[in-house]
């Protein structure tokens, strides 16, 4: 179902990005006005044109969008936007801004992928717990902790003594059942979720590269997903996260660790996946669950709206899309940027242009498209 | 020694903002509060280790600036913190920072480099469990709260084992896991003798003097006291932890005062506000010190809900210009009052 | 005696989370009619100190986000003398859901637990009454919003819907009237409270924390016609009127089963659900005796009833901490523990939605069935536990020089529980155990090896389909 071969890494900022210090409208004095503490030097802003440039800790990001890899989502959020991270985020992992959604939308994607559940690494998410976006019942989601001990029983440290222990799990869970359906379900459950352990433990064996990857978990999170994609497991979605981006007192020094340690994941990912020659068959999309506050606290930002968000890919048509915010004060939306396009037209593009499928009960809507992706 | 009676205690202003795990400005659970020798304000901040990068040291002055910080947790490297409880400068300017987790106590200079450290977990001489108060006295020599050794010991500067007092149990001299630890003019040591509900005063080889506290006078009654201060007059100043009140008593041990606090916006709060106006226009319409129905009618409860009073007052320390820095761990905030 | 082993284990896995040997000892001094009864009376629980957690756990003193509330919670659950006042605390919880993520305020909800402890085994009137004044729950469902101008009728659905009634046992008209009833419910300072939740705002000194106001100038206080009556009802004529209905009673009665008793309703639940809604009117509504009906019931004391439900993440993740003995005095792990209830589906505190967690098989994924068998093994294969210790010392005892496999096995599974396990599970624990060869005991005690041994066994338990059930 949908287009083979192509799939998609989500790269969750946790915490609130702070979009005005990511893509710097550094052309603009009300920027220094409204950042009197928290804002980044017009002589080091990596610059797309004369009003705005790229932070320094995106330089790897930079690179790509000069080769025209990155297609930039300016003003991206919905409408009354909620500043609270949970429900937020929530809004962004359900697409339901309106009503407490149940199902994720990434869940519905990976449903319509593989719709009778035939591979139980469709959808794999890279830390602990599973992202509400992954989400749908019925639909399993792999949820990799660490790609090197996943599975059962990662705390036997010793080789044959663990293989001692999935043996006699196997015996276990995998033997002839009674009539009894709890237990039938449990044994099946069991078996699925060793096997999908036996087939992840393969990928950072199958895989080389020359590119060396940081010590950072976001460096070592796309790493697996290199490893995983290289391996050929059918994976089409992959998850991550890193944070954390609530950055409401010392922003300056927080901000910029951690986006140099997206960026250079990221930016050593596309390499990777260069090397390999599949840079053609994986998008990266970057977000956040909220922007923040106009004005600096002296510190730090505060919880706001209107975002930005990255779309990266060797299909991906470079370039800025949405529209930036006007930072004029009688522009903001409650001190806050205002959003002038709906995260779910991104989604929407993603679902129908990439994977060539019906977006609408996935996004819960009809959005108007970009055209930041060759179908 | 002068006993006095009365004592006017003029509140001054609020330092302060919470700080959710992040480096900069603001504190994260404030633990213990220590006035440098260039008299910057240094704030020893617990926090926790979900949100470790806030485990620290962060430096700012009367003026509220946020000057800088240092010996980021949570770890057990050389200058990291782990659970730090408290901190004072000795004689020569250094800071030493008691760690109940890393049973350590490190030295630092006033900015932040490692001199030394000394401690590991045990129950013989020299050894900690859970490292708590400490102070020095006029000749450099430090006395630590070891909590759960239920003792005091008493070590040279520079952390050479002299002398240990205390044991388990409720008599005079005898401890239930104490806290927090003061000195006056004349050297002698006060225990906050947390789990026994009173405070203890020693001589500086450790004889029993006086025990302040009275459960059965209802002033003079302390739950859970966590830290002692005492002023140039010889008046005792206890963070009545349990109570979510500051007592102050005299040397004979009567009540003087009694603060349940009464914190403003510190500059760094009416930053917040400046750049997030909606909620200030909520909260002046709000009444911050309500009053709460009957099943939350105690002082931890009411602290939870009354923004202005004292919540987790865990540390009291008076400057050289007898200037009172009550530390809130969570409230994230110091109350500063003039004794006047 | 083995059999009233069995059938007090059944009873302390459902009314409790599950029991030691040296807990159950203890309860069948008592014997079973008398331990229920004093599981439904409990009185003060001894548990971890509060001022000792406060102390350690400074977040926990504070609880200003959800991972140190979750924690604190599981403090008590570990620790209580009185499980089942815990345990039914988690059924309010899971029923009443209220949850973290829109509130942004920790310690409201804790409040609400606490209100559960009290109001719980009493009068479903009063815990009602008690639910709709609790500052959380109204913050949750917008009674804040529902003003005497201008109704919101969240609550007001929500209170028939999910909390007493269920669907198809009242009109439209029902919810609006019960809405207006409502009006002016509301909680102090509401204006800047919700402001605060809706950005998560812990500035400038840390969340204040709420308690109720009942504002008479916004109360609807006109004539309403509900379920068939007529008055001037304010909130709690309605709550009176709700609870003397018999689908009020037949909705409690089905969901303290379902939580206690077994995940499925057959004809003979059905007989037992009668009988505890009658308990319900005549003891005045009280829920602790539609409880003692059901725990004294022949269909519960049955063999059919046993294992019939799948255990909950926090029963779960609680159950098997408690057979270890960790946990007893403050530790910084306990932040790893709820963060464990949150990678099993069940994070404490935040339930997904106001109809709380889809239960029973539901709880089971591969990833979350990962997750519950590797904390649980880790947990019990450590040697180093109190509860494991006193395990291999139960199971070694009366042995000289060595253990046989099979017998260690059966020896394991006696006093982990009882747990009963089939015979194909059996099998793979005996195959388990004979690759470690025989036990060797010195004069009748393990060595290190030798308990590292028999907790590697515990362990493999712990991994059983069996152990996911209650």
């Amino acid at each position: 179902m949908g287009n083979k071969g192509k799939s998609l890494v989500v790269v969750q900022l946790s915490g609130g990005n702070d979009y005005l210090n990511t893509v710097v409208p550094y052309g603009d004095d009300e920027y220094y006005d409204f950042r009197k503490t928290v804002h980044i030097e017009q002589n080091k802003v990596l610059p797309i044109d004369k009003v705005y440039g790229f932070s320094p800790h995106l330089a790897p990001i930079k690179r790509l969008y000069d080769q025209g890899k990155v297609a930039v989502i300016n003003g991206i959020g919905y409408d009354n936007p909620n500043r609270s991270h949970f429900r937020s985020m929530d809004i962004w992992h359900t697409a339901q801004p309106d009503e407490i959604g149940t199902e994720g939308w990434l869940g519905k994607v990976i449903r319509d992928l593989d719709p009778n559940a035939e591979n139980v690494l469709t959808g794999v998410n890279f830390g602990r717990g599973l992202p509400r976006a992954l989400g749908v019942r019925g639909v399993p989601v792999a949820s990799v902790g660490n790609l090197d001990t996943y599975g059962l029983f990662p705390d036997i440290k010793d080789e044959s003594a663990k293989k001692l222990a999935l043996d006699a799990f196997a015996h276990m869970y995998g033997g002839v059942q009674g009539k009894d359906p709890v237990l039938n379900f449990l044994g099946q459950t069991g078996m699925d979720a060793l096997k999908g352990a036996d087939i992840l433990r393969t990928a950072p064996q199958k895989y080389s590269s020359a590119i060396e990857y940081a010590a950072n978990p976001i460096a070592q999170g796309m790493k697996s997903i290199a490893q995983v994609m290289l391996a050929d497991f059918g994976t089409r979605v992959f998850y991550t996260q890193h944070g954390s981006f609530d950055t409401h007192s010392g922003e300056i020094l927080t901000h910029a660790k951690l986006w140099d340690e997206v960026s250079g994941a990221v930016g050593d990912f596309y390499d990777d996946m260069q090397e390999h020659g599949r840079e053609d068959e994986v998008v990266v999309m970057i977000f956040s669950e909220f922007g923040r506050r106009i004005k600096d606290n002296g510190s730090g930002t505060d919880h706001g709206s209107g975002g930005v968000a990255f779309i990266i890919g060797g299909e991906v048509k470079g370039g800025m899309y949405g529209q930036y915010p006007s930072i004029k004060e009688a522009d903001h939306l409650e001190g806050d940027l205002h959003f002038n396009n709906d995260f779910r037209s991104t989604y929407s593009t993603i679902v129908e242009k990439w994977f060539g499928l019906d977006p609408v009960p996935i996004v819960n809507g009809h959005f108007e498209q970009f055209d930041f992706v060759n179908a | 020694m002068v006993i006095t009676n009365t004592i006017s205690i003029r509140y001054l202003k609020t330092i302060g903002i919470v700080n959710n795990g992040f480096n900069g400005r603001g504190f994260a659970n404030p633990y213990d509060v220590a006035i440098g020798p260039e008299g910057n304000i240094f704030v020893l901040n617990r926090c926790d280790p979900a949100r470790r990068n806030a485990i620290r040291v962060g430096v700012c002055n009367l003026d509220e600036e946020y000057l800088y910080e240092f010996g980021y947790g949570f770890g057990d490297g050389d200058g990291q913190m782990m659970l730090p409880v408290a901190m004072v400068f000795d004689a020569m300017g250094r800071l030493l920072i008691t760690d109940e987790h890393t049973n350590r106590i490190t030295i630092y200079s006033d900015e932040g480099e490692v001199l030394g450290k000394w401690g590991h977990k045990g129950e013989s001489e020299g050894e900690f469990n859970g490292p708590a108060g400490i102070g020095t006295d006029s000749s450099g020599t430090v006395y630590i709260c070891d909590q759960r050794n239920h003792r005091v010991q008493k070590y040279t500067a520079d952390g050479r084992f002299l002398a240990q007092w205390g044991s388990q149990g409720t008599g005079p001299g005898e401890f239930n896991l104490p806290w927090g630890l003061g000195l006056d003019a004349e050297d002698n040591v006060y225990v906050a003798d947390w789990r026994n509900d009173r405070v203890q005063k020693f001589d500086s080889n450790g004889h029993h003097l006086k025990t302040i506290g009275d459960s059965a006078v209802e002033e003079e009654q302390l739950i859970r006291p966590s830290a002692v201060s005492i002023d140039e007059n010889g008046n005792i100043y206890v963070a009545d932890w349990g109570n979510e009140r500051l007592q102050v008593f005299n040397s004979e041990g009567e009540v003087i005062a009694s603060l349940r606090g009464e914190a403003t916006l510190s500059d760094w709060a009416k930053d917040f506000f400046e750049s997030n106006p909606d909620e200030m226009e909520t909260r002046e319409i709000s009444d911050l010190t309500p009053d709460v129905p009957d099943h939350l009618n105690n002082p931890y409860h009411i602290s939870s809900q009354t923004e202005p009073f004292f919540w987790g007052p865990v540390s009291v320390r008076i400057d050289g210009n007898n200037r009172l820095y009550v530390v809130e761990s969570n409230r994230h905030r110091i109350q500063i009052y003039e004794i006047e | 005696m083995s059999q009233d082993v069995s059938l007090m284990a059944h009873l302390m896995r459902r009314a409790g989370f599950g029991a030691t040997r040296n807990e159950l000892d203890e309860y069948l001094s008592d014997g079973y009619e008398t331990t229920v009864d004093k599981l439904l009376d409990p009185g003060e629980s001894n548990h971890m100190p509060d001022d000792l957690i406060r102390r350690y756990h400074v977040d926990q003193s504070e609880l200003r986000q959800l991972d140190c509330a979750g924690a604190y919670w599981l403090y008590r659950m570990l620790t209580t003398s009185n499980p089942l006042e815990e345990k039914l605390a988690l059924f309010w919880h899971g029923l009443f859901a209220t949850g973290y993520a829109k509130l942004n305020q920790a310690r409201a909800l804790l409040n609400q637990i606490d209100m559960f402890r009290q109001y719980g085994f009493g009068s479903f009137r009063d815990l009602l009454v008690e639910l709709s004044r609790d500052p959380a729950m109204i913050l949750w469902l917008d009674n804040n919003e529902n003003h005497k101008e201008a109704i919101n009728e969240n609550y007001g659905r929500e209170l028939l819907e999910l909390f007493s009634m269920g669907i198809g046992n009242y009109s439209e008209d029902d919810i609006k009237e019960c809405a207006k009833a409502f009006t002016g419910w509301t909680l102090k300072n509401a204006e800047y409270m919700s402001v605060r939740a809706s950005k998560d705002s812990i500035w400038p000194y840390g969340r204040i924390a709420w308690h109720y106001e009942y504002r008479a100038d916004d109360h609807d206080s006109g004539e309403k016609k509900f379920l068939g009556e007529v008055g001037n009802f304010n909130g709690e004529d309605i709550v009176d009127i709700i609870v003397t209905q018999e689908p009020t009673a037949r909705f409690l009665s089905t969901r303290l089963f379902q939580y206690f008793a077994s995940d499925e309703v057959d004809d003979d639940g059905v007989q037992v659900i009668k009988a505890m809604m009658d308990s319900y009117f005549e003891s005045g509504f009280k829920v602790s005796a539609v409880l003692r009906t059901l725990f004294n019931s022949d269909y519960f004391k049955s063999e059919k009833c046993r294992y019939s439900r799948v255990k909950g993440p926090v029963e779960s993740v609680v159950g098997t901490a408690r057979l270890a003995g960790s946990y007893q005095e403050p530790t910084l792990d306990v932040h790893s523990l709820w963060a464990q209830t949150m990678f099993m589906g069940q994070g404490l505190l935040a339930p997904p939605t106001v109809e709380g967690w889809h239960e029973g098989v539901e709880w089971i994924d591969s990833g979350s069935l990962v997750e519950r068998i590797n904390f649980a093994a880790k947990e019990l294969s450590d040697p180093t536990k109190d509860g494991v210790q006193d395990i291999i010392r139960r199971v070694t005892s009366g042995y000289r020089d060595f253990i046989h496999a099979e017998n260690l096995v059966d020896s394991c599974l006696d006093f982990m529980g009882p747990i009963q396990v089939g015979a194909n599970t059996r099998e793979g624990l005996i195959e388990f155990a004979e690759s470690q060869g025989n036990l060797q005991l010195k004069n009748g005690k393990t060595d290190q090896d030798g308990s590292a041994q028999v907790a590697r066994l515990i362990g493999m338990i712990a991994s059983t389909q069996e152990y996911q059930l209650a």
